[in-house]
C-alpha cells in the first residue's frame, strides 16, 4: 500500500521540480548577453570604446552608447543598441570624420565594417531565439 | 521710391501666387493592412496618443489642416513628412521585420523619454501632441513592454 503511493507521489515531485525549472526560465529571468569574440573586441577598443564607455568626457556619445554597461540593458534595448551600432558603421557616420583627421588609426577598415556588421547581425539573432 | 516700394510688393505677390501652383504630392494614401493598427492589438488610449502625435509624419496619412496646403508651408511640412517616414513608416509595420520592430519600438520610447518627439515646431502648432508626464509614462511603457512581447513571442 504504501509503496503504490509512493510512485504518485515522486511523479508529483517530478512535475513540481520541472514547473521551477520552467519558471526560472521566464524571459524576464533568462540571461541574454552579448557575447563579443576577441577580434570584435579588439576592433571595438581601437575604434569606438574611446568615447562610448562609462568613464568617457564625451558625454552625447555615451549616452548614446556605452560598451561598459551594455551587459545591463534589457535584451530589447540591446537590440536596438545592436541596430543603431550597424546603421552607424553603414553609413559611415562612426567613427566621426572630424576626429579621423586627427587620429586617422582609428578610422574601420571595408573588413573591419564586415566584421562589426556581420558580429551585429549573429547577436542579434542570438537574442532574439534565446 | 515709392513706385519701387510698390514694385516689390507686387512682386511678392504675383510670387506668393505661382509658388502656389507647385505643390507636393499629398501623404493621404488609404490605410493598408500593412498598418500597425490593423496588425497589433494597440490599446485604444495608446492609439489616440500616436494618432494625435506621430502618425501625421509616420504613417502614410497625414491629417493636414487649411494652412499646410499654402505653400511655401506645404514645402516645409511635407519636407517633416518625408523625413519622418523615412525613419519609421507605422503604415508599413507589416513588412517590417521583427528585429527593426523591436528596435523601432526602443527608440521611440527612447525619442519620447528624451524629449526629441514629438519636435517642437509641431507641438506649437498641435496641442494635442503634448503630452503629460503620465501620458508620455504610458506612451513609454507601453513600446517597452510591447518591444518585450515581440522578443518573447507571447
Amino acid at each position: 500500500m504504501k509503496k503504490i503511493q509512493l510512485i504518485p507521489a515522486l511523479l508529483m515531485a517530478f512535475l513540481m521540480i520541472g514547473q521551477l525549472a520552467v519558471a526560472s526560465e521566464t524571459p524576464s529571468n533568462k540571461k541574454k548577453v552579448i557575447t563579443m569574440p576577441e577580434n570584435v573586441k579588439k576592433v571595438i577598443d581601437n575604434s569606438c570604446f574611446g568615447c562610448h564607455n562609462t568613464d568617457s568626457r564625451n558625454d552625447d556619445a555615451k549616452e548614446e552608447l556605452d560598451f561598459k554597461t551594455l551587459d545591463q540593458l534589457t535584451a530589447t534595448q540591446k537590440l536596438g543598441a545592436l541596430k543603431h551600432i550597424r546603421e552607424t558603421i553603414e553609413e559611415n557616420e562612426m567613427p566621426p570624420k572630424k576626429f579621423l583627421e586627427h587620429k586617422p588609426e582609428k578610422a574601420l577598415t571595408q573588413a573591419q565594417k564586415e566584421l562589426l556588421i556581420n558580429w551585429v547581425k549573429q547577436e542579434s539573432t542570438a537574442l532574439l531565439k534565446k | 521710391m515709392r513706385t519701387a516700394f510698390r514694385l516689390l510688393i507686387l512682386l511678392f505677390i504675383v510670387g506668393l501666387v505661382i509658388i502656389q501652383f507647385f505643390q507636393p504630392e499629398k501623404n493621404i494614401a488609404t490605410e493598408s493592412p500593412n498598418h500597425l493598427f490593423n496588425q497589433e492589438q494597440v490599446p485604444e488610449d495608446v492609439s489616440a496618443m500616436l494618432k494625435s502625435a506621430c502618425l501625421d509624419c509616420h504613417s502614410n496619412q497625414t491629417n493636414y489642416q487649411w494652412y499646410h496646403q499654402v505653400a511655401p508651408v506645404s514645402w516645409f511640412i511635407n519636407n517633416h513628412i518625408v523625413e519622418g517616414k523615412e525613419e519609421l513608416n507605422l503604415s508599413n509595420w507589416g513588412q517590417m521585420e521583427i528585429l527593426d520592430k523591436i528596435a523601432a519600438l526602443e527608440d521611440m520610447g527612447k525619442e519620447i523619454r528624451n524629449g526629441k518627439m514629438p519636435i517642437t515646431s509641431y507641438k506649437l502648432m498641435h496641442p494635442k501632441a503634448i503630452f503629460s508626464e503620465q501620458e508620455s509614462q504610458r506612451l513609454i511603457e507601453w513600446t517597452s513592454s510591447f518591444s518585450e512581447q515581440l522578443l518573447t513571442g507571447e
